[in-house]
């Protein structure tokens, strides 16, 4: 598989793995287990960070003359 | 065949691209409508990531809140085998029930139900805590869900009997 092809479908990924940490964290917040909170926030944070670095290859890809 | 007839596919200006008769540029619309695609879809992993941030920063707030106060909520003879009493705790702002088992046993638990905050009752009749708004059902001696719709179990308020009095003494969200 090419590198744009991967890069495009991390991004998905990605999203699917920042829903279900902001379902966990919601649900960790409202139930006072503050540990797990932490936890997914840093999974949602590392997560958006790495599809920030795809978003960006893959543009760099896409826009490629 | 003219050279205007050949170059039919091929707008060369503005005014082409405005005479929207044929999908002449099919492919092309295709490949804006995937990045358009992908765009929002990114930008929507972004969005969703940096939402977590709120939640924790308040959590990192919220934590040092202690609510284990120690108050007097009932003397052991107030209620009999099957009864309950409604009480506020830790809180005014927090409705609780303190319910006598037939298993003779004190339990309690915040009494706004997990699935939309209404209030929940104890049935004597079944032995179970009811929530009459969308019948959601939670067992007695635990406090998790059995029925309906919540998913979440009360938080549960830890109590201490000593002295003929019923003290209640802290508070577990996430039990059992």
């Amino acid at each position: 598989m090419d590198k744009k092809r991967v890069t495009f479908l991390s991004i998905f990924l990605f999203l699917a793995i920042n829903v279900i940490s902001l379902s966990k964290v919601i649900e960790g917040y409202y139930g006072q287990e503050y540990s797990h909170v932490y936890i997914f926030m840093i999974v949602a944070l590392i997560s958006t960070g790495l599809a920030t670095i795809a978003f960006f290859l893959w543009r760099k890809e896409e826009y490629k003359r | 065949m003219s050279e205007d007839k050949k170059n039919k596919n091929h707008p060369d200006n503005d005014q082409d691209m405005m005479k929207l008769v044929d999908n002449l540029n099919r492919k092309e619309d295709v490949n804006l409508n995937r990045r358009a695609f992908l765009k929002a879809s990114f930008g929507t992993t972004v969005a969703l990531g940096l939402a977590t941030t709120p939640f924790g920063v308040m959590s990192a707030i919220g934590n040092d809140k202690e609510d284990a106060e120690r108050i007097e909520i009932a003397t052991a003879d107030e209620l009999a085998v099957g009864e309950a009493k409604n009480f506020n705790y830790p809180t005014e702002d927090e409705p609780a029930v303190l319910v006598r088992t037939p298993d003779d046993q004190y339990v309690a638990y915040n009494n706004k139900c997990t699935h939309l905050q209404c209030p929940v009752f104890y049935e004597h009749k079944d032995n179970v805590l009811l929530c009459p708004c969308h019948k959601g059902y939670f067992d007695v001696n635990s406090g998790h869900p059995i029925a309906g719709p919540p998913q979440r179990e009360l938080p549960k308020i830890l109590l201490e009997v000593k002295d003929g009095k019923v003290f209640a003494v802290g508070r577990e969200y996430r039990h059992g």
